[in-house]
């Protein structure tokens, strides 16, 4: 798969169909994998595709808006749920970027494989996917540790192994065959179990450790305010300094205005760096969309997001 | 003073003694991450680690800080100083190159205008460093900047672990001063244990670094920066686990009535942090920032405080950088660029 990327990366740079192609590169340690941009033909080689390749690149296609050109990207099919609602929030036009789709049959999550192995990250020296198990290389020693053990939250219950929104594919997969024994939401079911009172209390014990490094915002592909609400003056809705009650409301205001347009992506949770579980309080707005307006995120380019859209035959219960 | 020793099982009961007279302060995990809390016992405090993920500048210069409070009654402001500490406190656990960080930041915060609330903090804390694990990370790369992670020098006290004791070296008095708390637990080391009992020699990579504020200013103009700042997101993580970023923001909390001025953390890296009021931006695009940053740490801190360079070589940016972007090979591709491109 690897070879039939880099061939077409190839010819989409020879025949300057792009400015350069956003994919993924070899990190410093061998189980890191890196953003990679590739705007020469020589440079082609470098990309690389595997099971470590969790980066949602959807959020670099805004960076076609500069050039005079075309970008290259290689999406998976979790994250062509981006560049759906990028086109659909008017962001970018569907054109001006060059999706190279690929198959994905589940991603690494490092946090749970460290765990598993009780060994530190930089003794993996590799992984591959064999199916139903990663084949991960610790030292000289290879170790088959079952995918159930170490995949992503969201590959449990992955709607897109294959690309369905693409100019070029590297092929299908067939989807693995494990069991994720729980719904979509059950980590979400079971915290709202708790009474108020608990799940205030879950989110502050998380919430007091965020240093405000706005990761979670830089890396969200639905992050492209020119000014951000968190950097206004004038009002000034926030204060700077990473306190509990700031780092709340920051946490909460990205919730809402994330609804309707969080497509599950993880990379909040992923990049930040005090393992607050962003995943979670993402899929709690997920879950109230979904039992509002029946709707997801960045599954269909036709389908008019529920919070722009207005029904003269709207209940409004809460009125 | 001479070495000692002290069994690494009898570790606790000495931290537990000093946490009766001191503040304790120590490496913990809390979700998964490292970083250097209080603790009342040291059952605690977690030994097996590398290093923290925010490193221990934030005990003397925290992430968010109220200096002072005030309060508007009728005509009156009543302003109320924030105390930047209550008691002494022993930090157990620093490594070598968030020692030397320290340095770095006293520089900053104690030359020309005295910071008094990072003063205090220094002067009223006793450092226990603790000598690296062998081998270290693969990242580490403190020996580039010619810091020794086995070196006492800058702490109070460092520990080096040699299997089923601690080799102590003291260098201060205040350090003599906690050994002293429970005396009957050091014991000198014999003529043969002084021999064998010996760290072994830390391996880590080492970039030759005598030329890199040369080369750097010779690059002002390279294109490379804005190739090197393609896939950076511009969040802070890099200059928030940094032990030697120490840039801030300063913002009234509260009402115009009744509230309290901090200093928090301020990060290079964000859009707004050169914003003038005027609406002009001197440092507007990423690679400006991403310039900005590298010739801060290579070139304009060394030029401004005649020290070293204004990076110990921890990796913690390297690491934890989500786009990837790893300063030794910033360091590297500095270094073998022949001229200029643009």
């Amino acid at each position: 798969m690897q070879e039939r990327l880099h061939e077409i990366v190839r010819k989409l740079l020879a025949e300057g169909a792009i400015e350069y192609f956003i994919g993924y590169g070899q990190g410093f340690e061998p189980h890191d994998v890196a953003p990679c941009f590739v705007a020469q033909e020589d440079e082609v080689e470098k990309l690389v595709w595997g099971p470590l390749c969790a980066h949602n690149l959807s959020k670099y296609a805004l960076r076609a808006k500069e050039l005079d050109g075309k970008v290259g990207l290689l999406v998976k099919g979790c994250d062509a749920r981006a560049i759906v609602e990028l086109v659909k929030q008017h962001q970018i036009e569907r054109d001006e970027i060059v999706v190279v789709g690929v198959p994905c049959q589940g991603q690494v999550d490092l946090r749970k494989l460290e765990e598993v192995l009780g060994l530190p990250l930089e003794v993996v020296k590799g992984v591959e996917d064999v199916g139903d198990d990663f084949l991960v290389t610790v030292g000289e020693e290879k170790r088959k540790v079952p995918k159930e053990q170490v995949l992503r939250d969201k590959c449990f219950y992955c709607k897109h192994p294959n690309s369905f929104e693409y100019d070029f594919t590297l092929g299908d997969v067939m989807p693995f065959s494990i069991d994720a024994d729980k719904g979509e939401f059950a980590l979400v079911e079971e915290l709202e179990q708790l009474s108020l009172e608990e799940r205030r209390a879950f989110w502050q014990k998380q919430f007091a450790r965020c240093i405000r490094c706005n990761a979670c915002r830089e890396v969200c592909y639905a992050c492209y305010c020119k000014e951000c609400i968190f950097d206004s003056l004038a009002p000034r809705w926030i204060e700077k300094p990473p306190l509990l009650g700031e780092n709340e409301i920051y946490h909460l205001i990205r919730a809402l205005h994330l609804a309707g347009r969080c497509i599950d992506c993880g990379e909040c949770e992923r990049v930040c760096p005090m393992n607050i579980p962003l995943g979670l309080l993402f899929k709690k707005v997920q879950k109230d969309i979904a039992e509002l307006f029946d709707y997801e995120a960045g599954m269909d380019l036709d389908q008019v997001p529920p919070l722009i859209d207005f029904k003269l035959d709207d209940q409004d219960p809460f009125m | 003073m001479e070495r000692k020793k002290i069994r690494k099982s009898d570790l606790g009961l000495w931290l537990d003694r000093i946490a009766e007279e001191y503040e304790l302060i120590g490496p913990t995990e809390e979700e998964g991450v490292i970083g250097f809390e209080p603790v009342d016992t040291s059952a605690a405090l977690k030994l097996d680690y590398t290093n923290s993920l925010i490193p221990p500048k934030s005990l003397f210069f925290p992430p968010a800080e109220s200096l002072f409070s005030f309060r508007k009654r009728g005509r009156e402001i009543e302003l109320e100083e924030t105390k930047p500490m209550e008691r002494d406190r022993v930090v157990f656990g620093i490594r070598n190159c968030d020692v030397s960080s320290l340095s770095l930041l006293d520089a900053v915060f104690g030359e020309d205008l005295e910071d008094a609330y990072y003063l205090e903090r220094r002067a009223r804390t006793a450092l226990i460093a603790l000598a690296c694990p062998t081998p270290p990370r693969s990242s580490c790369f403190c020996t580039t900047f010619d810091i020794d992670p086995l070196s006492p020098e800058g702490s109070d006290i460092l520990l080096t672990d040699v299997g089923d004791v601690y080799l102590v070296d003291v260098t201060t008095e205040r350090g003599e001063g906690l050994v002293a708390l429970s005396g009957d637990l050091f014991s000198p080391l014999s003529a043969d244990e002084a021999q064998e009992l010996q760290p072994p020699p830390v391996q880590m990579r080492k970039l030759d670094v005598s030329e890199l504020r040369e080369r750097i200013e010779a690059l002002w103009e390279d294109e490379y920066w804005e190739k090197l700042s393609l896939p950076c997101l511009g969040c802070g993580i890099c200059t928030y686990v940094c032990p030697t970023c120490h840039c801030f923001d300063m913002v009234d909390v509260g009402s115009t009535s009744d509230g309290a001025r901090y200093r928090c953390w301020d990060s290079c890296m964000y859009s707004d942090f050169a914003l003038m009021a005027s609406g002009e931006n001197p440092r507007a695009t990423k690679a400006e920032r991403v310039r900005n940053r590298y010739f801060h740490k290579f070139s304009t801190f060394p030029s401004r405080y005649g020290t070293g360079y204004a990076c110990v070589g921890c990796a913690r940016c390297l690491v934890h950088c989500p786009a990837g972007t790893e300063i030794t090979q910033v360091i590297e591709d500095i270094l073998a660029k022949e001229e200029v491109s643009e």
